[in-house]
C-alpha cells in the first residue's frame, strides 16, 4: 500500500507559474478529490505526480519513493501509477482486448489473461473485448480506461476528469462501477474533478484548488459546512451572503455561543468568528418556509426555479429588501407574489466583511 | 482497423524495399560515388558515336568504361570546377573551345606522341594536350519549298539584315552555336561580332537544337537554320523524317558561315588512369576508331591518317572553310558576348 | 531542453535536433545560390542582373503567370461551382475528369499539344497547355469548399433581399477566397518551376534561363544570379497570398450541422454546361491520350528514327521507381519530426522550421539542384555525382506533400495516448512504434506515395543530378523528344502517365483535406 505525499510542488504551464507549493497527503488506501474551477492547475498537478511534466519545485513521492524531487524524476512508465484521463484515451487502432492487456508483458498478452477478469471487475460484460473503442458508449470507454490502468496493478491511480465527458445519466452510474472497483482494488486514488457533488459523494478527503493553491483540505462534510473562505463556500453549492453584526449572547433557539444580526434575524454562526461587521454564509436548504407570524422575518417570493425533486424560491426581505435564494421541497413551492416567514436552522458562518 | 493494419504493412514493406534498393548492385547506388575501377569519360560528344568507341575499346582491351555525358561548355566548366580532383579521365567535346578552356586550367595531361602522329597535323594543337578526333562542318539548311536558291543568302553574315528576321533558325543557346559564334569572333572581330548577335537576337527563331533547327525548317515553320552538317546526313540515311523537304548550302569561300569546328579528346592531368586513358585517344584516332566515325551513323568527317570519311559527305577539302585557329577559339569571351546581347 | 510552451511537457530532444537538421538542409541551397550568385562581386552582379535580358525574362515570366492564373482561376472555379453546386447531370464523374489533367505531367502534355499544332510556340501556347495542366490545382480547394458550404448563408442573403447571382457573388464567392488563393499560389510556383513546357514551346523565362546557363557554362555566377531573381519572385508570392489571405476566417459561427446546399436547377443551361465540361475534358486530357495514341501507332508504323528499345524502358522505368521509393521513404521520415513538432508544439520555433521547409520546396527545381551541385562540387565530394545528392533535392522539394500527410494522420494520434502507454509502461521508444507509427501508418503512406509520384516525375532536378549513367522516364521522355523523336519518346511519356495515375486518386480520396502539391 502506497501513501501519495505532495510536498511543496510548484510547476508551470505555458511558461506562467500555476501550482504555488502544494502540500498534499493522500493516505494509502483512500481517496481524495482535487476540486477547482477548470484552469486552477488542477490537471496540472495530477500530469506533474503522473511525471508527463516536470515540477519546478518541490517533491512527491509515492511510499517511500521519490518520483520527483530536485534532481530527481522518474519516467512515468516507472512509477506504477494508473492514470485515467477525461475523454479515456483508449487506443483507436487496438480491441478493447489488446487496450486491456496493453501495459502487461509480451507472453500475458497473448495468452489474454485477465482481460475477462478486468472487464468484469469494472462492470463489463468479458465479450465486449473482441470490439473496437469506437463502438463502446462513452462510459463504457471510461471503464475500459480504467481496466486497462488497473491491469498493472498500480499502487496509485490518478484520475483525471474521468467522468465530465459523460451524459448526467451515465455518469453517475459509471462513478458507481469506477468507485466498486477501485474499493475492490484497494488503492490510493486521487480524483481531479471540477462537480463538487462528485469531489463530494467519492472521496474520503476532498482538497480545494483555487489559483494554483489549496484553499482547503479535510473531510467532504467539514469543507462542505464549514468553508475556510468565501470562494470555497461559494464553490462547494450555492450560497447566501447577508451583511451582520457579530454579537455575543443566546441565539434564537436559546443556544448560547456567537451570534450575528441579520435581516434573517438572530443566527448561530460557527466558532471561531470574526467581530464587528461581517458577511454570513447560509446554505439555501437552511432556509425554511414558513407561515407568516409576527415577529419573525417574511420576504416576497420574487421567481421560483423548479427542478422536480426540490426548487429554488428567489425572496426579497422585506426588512433590508436583500434577494436571498431557499432551497424547497419539490411538492410545496409557493406563489409568485406571495409572502411568506422564514427562519434559519443549522449553523451559519461568518466571514470578515469585505466592501 | 483493416485500412489501418494494410497501411502499416505497406508501409513496412515500402521501407525494407528501399532498404534493399540501397543496397542493391547498380548505378543507382546510394551513397556510392563513380565506380573508381572504370574509366571515366565525361562526353560531350554523341551518345551513339561514344557509345560505339567506347563498346569497342571495352572489347579490345577488357579496360571497363562509364560515360557522364553533357554538352561541351557546361562539362568543360564542371571539370574546371571539379579541378584536381575531377573523376573524369577523359574528356571528349564536340567542338573546340571548351577543350581549350579546360586546357587553360591547366588540367589537360600531354596526349601520346604517337596517338598525334595517327592524325593530321592540323588536328593537334601545338601543346599537344588534345587531339582531334572527328570534325564537323556549319552548313545552312533550307527549305526550296519556301525559298528560292537565289534568295539564299551568300553570307552567314547576311543573316544580320533586317529583312531575314523572323525566317531563319538557330539553336542559338547551344554548345555547337557557341563554336560557330567563336569563328565569327575570329574571323571578323569583336564589334561586327557584337552587332550580328544583336541581329541574331532580334531576327532568329531560336530553337533548342540542331535537330529541331532542322525539323523547322523541314515543316516549313522557317525557310533556312545554321547547323551542322552531320544531323541531316544522318536523318537522310535513317529516316528522313526531320529533312525529306531540306537541303543543304555551304557557304565555302572562307565564309565564317564554313566554319569546320574540331571535336577533342584529353586526357585529365588527374586521371589515376592515365595509361588506360591513353590507349583510349589511341584507340579513337586510330584506323578502327576513325574507321567507327567513318561508317556509322555519325556522319562527322574522320581526321585520321589516310581514313577516308563517308562517302555520301561534302569532301572535307572542297568546303573553303575560313582560316581560323581552332586551338585558340575563345569560349568565355563567347559566352561574354551572347550574354551581353541578350541571348544566354 | 524543455520547452513550456503548449502542453507543457517535455518536447524530446531528438525530435527538435531531427526538425532544426530537416529545416537546415532546406534552407542551404537558398544560402548556396546567394553566395555564389554574388562572388564575383557587387559591381559585376549589379551589371549581369540590370541587363535587358533579366528584363525580357522577367517580362515573359510575370506575362505569364497573370495569363495563366487568371484562366486557371476562372476555369477552376467555374467547373467547381458546376460539379458541386448545379444539377449539372453526372457530377461525380466530372469531379474525376477534372482533377485526371495532373496525372499528365505538364511537359507530356505540351508534347501532346505540339503533336496536334506543330507551330504552337511562344506565350499563347505556353499559356494554353499550362492552363490546361494547372487548373485543377484550383478546381481541387475550391471543390471542397463549395462542397462543405453551408447553405443557410445564401438563404441568408437571399431572404436580405440579394437576386441569385448577387447573392453567389456576395455570400459564396468571398467564403471561396482563401482556398481560391491557394490554388493560384500553387498554380503561381508551378509556372515559375516549370521547364519542361516553356523549353518545348521556346518560350523563355527565368528557369528556362537558368537551365541555358547551365549547359553553357555549369555553375556560374549569371546562372545564379537569375536563381536570386527567381526566389525573390517566389518569396514574393508567397508574401502576396498571406497578405491576401490575411487571418480571415470563414469557419461556420453557431453550432449545430452545417446544412448541405441544394443544387442550383441548370435547366435550359445543362447542355452548354456539359458541352463546356466535355470541350474541356477533351482539351485537357484527350489531347495528350490522343496524341500518345498516335505517336505509338507511328512509332510502330516505322516513323520513329531510332528502334525502340523495350529492355532499355524496363531498366529505365525500375532506376525510377527504385529512386522514387528510396525519395518517399527519406522524405517521409524526414517529415516526420517536422509533422510531429507542429502538430504537437506549436511555438515560433516550430512554425519557423515549417515555414523553411516549404519556402524551399516552393522553389523551383532547377534552383535546388544548382545549389546542390555548387555544394557538392565544393564541400562534399564523396557525395558528388551520387544518387544522394538527387534524393536531397527530391526530399526538399517535396517534403510539404509528405508533411502535409502525416500532420493530418497526427491528429487521430493525440499526445495524450502517447501519455497513456507511457502510463502503461512503455519507454518513450515502445510508445512510438506501438502508437504513434500504427496511427500516422494510412497517412506517411498517403505522404509517401505523394512524393513518390512527384519523383518519378521530376525533370528539371534530375536533369542536372542525375548520376553518371543514370536516366529517369522523366529525362528519357526529355532526351527523345529534345530530338523532336516524339514515336522514341512515346512510351515514356506513357509510362509516366501510368505511374502519375495514382495521384488522382490520392487526390480525391479525402475530398476535404488540402493536399499539397
Amino acid at each position: 500500500m502506497t501513501t501519495l505525499r505532495i510536498s511543496g510542488v510548484a510547476a508551470s504551464y505555458d511558461g506562467r507559474p500555476v501550482l504555488h507549493g502544494l502540500d498534499l497527503v493522500v493516505p494509502s488506501g483512500t481517496t481524495s478529490a482535487i476540486l477547482g474551477a477548470s484552469g486552477c492547475g488542477k490537471t496540472t498537478l495530477l500530469r506533474v505526480v503522473a511525471g508527463f511534466q516536470p515540477a519546478d519545485e518541490g517533491i512527491v513521492q509515492l511510499g517511500d519513493r521519490t518520483v520527483a524531487g530536485p534532481g530527481v524524476w522518474v519516467a512515468p512508465e516507472k512509477r506504477g501509477i494508473g492514470y485515467v484521463a477525461q475523454e479515456g484515451n483508449l487506443f483507436p487502432h487496438l480491441s478493447v482486448g489488446a487496450n486491456v492487456s496493453y501495459g502487461l508483458p509480451r507472453h500475458a498478452r497473448r495468452a489474454g489473461e485477465r482481460v475477462g477478469e478486468l472487464l468484469e471487475l469494472v462492470g463489463l460484460s468479458p465479450d465486449l473485448a473482441a470490439r473496437r473503442p469506437d463502438q463502446l458508449s462513452g462510459g463504457q470507454q471510461q471503464r475500459v480506461a480504467l481496466a486497462r490502468a488497473l491491469a498493472r496493478r498500480p499502487t496509485v491511480v490518478l484520475l483525471d476528469e474521468p467522468f465530465s465527458s459523460l451524459d448526467a445519466g451515465l455518469r453517475s452510474s459509471t462513478r458507481e462501477a469506477v468507485a466498486q472497483a477501485l474499493a475492490h482494488e484497494d488503492v490510493t486514488v486521487v480524483l481531479v474533478t471540477h462537480d463538487q457533488a462528485e469531489a463530494l459523494s467519492f472521496a474520503d478527503q476532498v482538497a480545494i484548488m483555487h489559483d494554483g493553491r489549496f484553499s482547503q483540505v479535510g473531510a467532504p462534510s467539514e469543507v462542505y459546512s464549514t468553508p475556510a473562505d468565501r470562494h470555497a463556500a461559494a464553490f462547494l453549492g450555492d450560497a447566501v451572503f447577508l451583511r451582520g453584526t457579530a454579537d455575543v449572547g443566546e441565539g434564537p433557539d436559546g443556544a448560547d455561543g456567537a451570534v450575528v444580526n441579520t435581516a434573517l434575524g438572530r443566527l448561530v454562526v460557527h466558532q471561531p468568528a470574526p467581530a464587528g461587521t461581517v458577511d454570513v454564509l447560509i446554505r439555501p436548504e437552511q432556509i425554511l418556509l414558513r407561515d407568516m407570524a409576527p415577529g419573525i422575518p417574511c420576504a416576497e417570493v420574487l421567481s421560483t426555479t423548479y427542478f422536480g425533486h426540490d426548487a429554488l424560491v428567489a425572496l426579497r426581505l422585506q426588512a433590508d429588501h436583500t434577494v436571498v435564494t431557499a432551497r424547497v421541497n419539490g411538492s410545496d413551492v409557493p406563489h409568485t407574489g406571495s409572502i411568506v416567514g422564514l427562519s434559519v436552522v443549522g449553523e451559519a458562518r461568518a466571514f470578515e466583511h469585505q466592501g | 482497423m483493416i485500412r489501418r493494419r494494410t497501411a502499416l504493412l505497406a508501409l513496412a514493406t515500402t521501407a525494407t524495399l528501399a532498404l534493399t534498393a540501397c543496397g542493391g548492385g547498380g548505378s543507382l547506388e546510394a551513397g556510392k560515388s563513380l565506380d573508381p575501377d572504370k574509366l571515366t569519360i565525361y562526353s560531350a560528344q554523341h551518345e551513339n558515336l561514344t557509345q560505339a568507341w567506347a563498346k569497342k575499346f571495352q572489347e579490345d582491351t577488357g579496360v571497363k568504361v562509364q560515360i557522364r555525358y553533357g554538352s561541351d561548355s557546361s562539362m568543360g566548366a564542371q571539370i574546371v570546377q571539379e579541378g584536381a580532383k575531377s573523376p573524369a579521365d577523359v574528356f571528349l567535346t564536340e567542338n573546340s573551345p571548351a577543350m581549350t578552356t579546360v586546357q587553360n586550367a591547366g588540367l589537360l595531361a600531354k596526349v601520346d606522341e604517337a596517338t598525334i602522329a595517327q592524325v593530321g597535323k592540323d588536328y593537334a594543337p601545338s601543346t599537344h594536350e588534345w587531339v582531334g578526333i572527328a570534325a564537323r562542318s556549319t552548313v545552312l539548311v533550307y527549305n526550296p519549298s519556301k525559298i528560292t536558291e537565289a534568295e539564299l543568302p551568300k553570307s552567314i553574315m547576311d543573316l544580320q539584315d533586317p529583312k531575314w528576321k523572323g525566317k531563319w533558325g538557330a539553336a542559338a543557346g547551344g554548345a555547337d552555336f557557341q563554336a560557330i559564334v567563336s569563328a565569327i569572333l575570329e574571323t571578323q572581330g569583336e564589334a561586327k561580332t557584337a552587332t550580328w548577335l544583336k541581329g541574331l537576337k532580334d531576327g532568329a527563331q531560336i530553337y533548342q537544337n540542331n535537330i529541331a533547327v532542322m525539323k523547322a525548317v523541314n515543316a516549313g515553320q522557317v525557310p533556312v537554320g545554321i547547323m551542322y552538317h552531320y544531323y541531316w546526313y544522318r536523318d537522310q540515311a535513317l529516316s528522313k523524317v526531320g529533312s525529306k523537304n531540306t537541303k543543304l548550302l555551304y557557304f565555302r569561300h572562307q565564309d565564317p558561315g564554313a566554319f569546320v569546328s574540331i571535336s577533342g579528346g584529353a586526357v585529365l592531368k588527374s586521371s589515376k588512369q592515365g595509361a588506360n586513358a591513353q590507349k583510349f585517344l589511341a584507340y579513337v584516332t586510330s584506323k578502327a576508331g576513325q574507321n567507327v566515325l567513318a561508317t556509322s551513323d555519325a556522319k562527322e568527317y574522320a581526321v585520321g591518317n589516310g581514313v577516308p570519311s563517308d562517302k555520301a559527305l561534302e569532301p572535307l577539302d572542297t568546303l573553303e572553310a575560313p582560316d581560323v585557329d581552332p586551338f585558340k577559339l575563345n569560349g568565355p569571351k563567347v559566352i561574354e558576348l551572347m550574354t551581353a546581347a541578350g541571348i544566354l | 531542453m524543455t520547452s513550456r510552451r503548449g502542453r507543457s511537457n517535455p518536447t524530446p530532444v531528438t525530435v527538435v535536433t531531427a526538425s532544426l537538421v530537416v529545416a537546415a538542409v532546406c534552407v542551404l541551397p537558398l544560402l548556396v545560390v546567394a553566395v555564389k550568385a554574388f562572388d564575383i562581386g557587387w559591381g559585376p552582379a549589379w551589371d549581369l542582373l540590370w541587363r535587358p535580358r533579366v528584363g525580357e525574362l522577367l517580362r515573359n515570366t510575370a506575362s505569364l503567370v497573370v495569363l495563366t492564373v487568371s484562366l486557371t482561376t476562372g476555369l477552376g472555379i467555374a467547373a467547381a461551382w458546376l460539379v458541386e453546386r448545379t444539377s449539372l447531370p453526372g457530377a461525380k464523374f466530372w469531379r474525376v475528369l477534372m482533377v485526371c489533367p495532373l496525372a499528365v505531367p505538364a511537359f507530356v502534355n505540351s508534347y501532346a499539344w505540339v503533336t496536334v499544332r506543330p507551330d504552337l510556340q511562344g506565350l499563347g501556347g505556353a499559356v494554353l497547355v499550362t492552363t490546361l495542366s494547372y487548373f485543377p490545382f484550383v478546381f481541387l480547394p475550391v471543390a471542397a469548399v463549395l462542397r462543405g458550404l453551408d447553405q443557410s448563408l445564401e438563404d441568408s442573403a437571399r431572404s436580405l433581399g440579394l437576386g441569385p447571382w448577387r447573392s453567389f457573388f456576395r455570400a459564396v464567392l468571398p467564403q471561396l477566397r482563401p482556398a481560391a488563393l491557394g490554388g493560384m499560389l500553387l498554380v503561381s510556383l508551378h509556372l515559375l518551376s516549370e521547364f519542361g513546357v516553356l523549353a518545348m514551346l521556346r518560350f523563355p523565362t527565368f528557369t528556362t534561363a537558368i537551365l541555358e546557363q547551365f549547359q553553357v557554362a555549369f555553375s556560374n555566377s549569371a546562372g545564379s544570379l537569375l536563381a536570386v531573381v527567381l526566389i525573390a519572385l517566389c518569396l514574393g508570392l508567397l508574401t502576396a497570398e498571406l497578405l491576401l489571405r490575411g487571418t480571415i476566417r470563414h469557419a461556420r459561427l453557431g453550432r449545430g450541422a452545417a446544412r448541405r446546399a441544394l443544387p442550383a436547377r441548370l435547366g435550359l443551361w445543362t447542355a452548354p454546361a456539359l458541352i463546356g465540361m466535355g470541350a474541356l475534358t477533351v482539351l485537357a486530357l484527350g489531347v495528350p491520350l490522343g496524341s500518345l495514341v498516335y505517336w505509338f501507332r507511328a512509332g510502330s508504323g516505322g516513323l520513329t528514327e531510332s528502334a525502340f528499345d523495350p529492355a532499355e524502358l524496363v531498366t529505365t522505368l525500375w532506376g525510377t521507381l527504385r529512386l522514387a521509393l528510396i525519395a518517399g521513404v527519406v522524405t517521409v521520415v524526414a517529415a516526420f519530426p517536422v509533422a510531429w513538432l507542429i502538430a504537437r508544439r506549436r511555438t515560433w520555433l516550430s512554425v519557423l522550421v515549417e515555414r523553411a521547409t516549404y519556402v524551399a520546396s516552393s522553389l523551383p527545381g532547377v534552383v535546388i539542384a544548382l545549389a546542390l551541385v555548387t555544394l557538392s562540387v565544393r564541400y562534399a565530394r564523396p557525395v558528388y555525382q551520387t544518387s544522394v545528392v538527387l534524393v536531397a533535392a527530391y526530399a526538399i522539394l517535396f517534403i510539404p506533400r509528405a508533411m502535409v500527410s502525416i500532420r493530418a494522420a497526427m491528429a487521430h494520434a493525440p499526445e495524450e495516448l502517447t501519455e497513456a502507454a507511457r502510463a502503461l509502461g512503455d519507454g518513450p521508444f515502445r510508445a512510438f512504434v506501438r502508437v504513434l507509427v500504427p496511427l500516422t501508418a494510412p497517412g506517411a503512406l498517403a505522404g509517401f506515395a505523394m512524393v513518390f509520384i512527384a519523383t518519378s516525375t521530376e525533370l528539371t532536378a534530375t536533369l542536372l543530378l542525375a548520376p553518371t549513367g543514370t536516366q529517369t522516364l522523366a529525362t528519357a521522355f526529355w532526351s527523345a523528344s529534345e530530338s523532336i523523336d516524339y514515336a522514341g519518346a512515346a512510351p515514356y511519356a506513357a509510362a509516366l502517365v501510368l505511374v502519375s495515375a495514382p495521384l488522382t486518386y490520392l487526390l480525391l480520396r479525402r475530398p476535404d483535406e488540402e493536399p499539397a502539391l
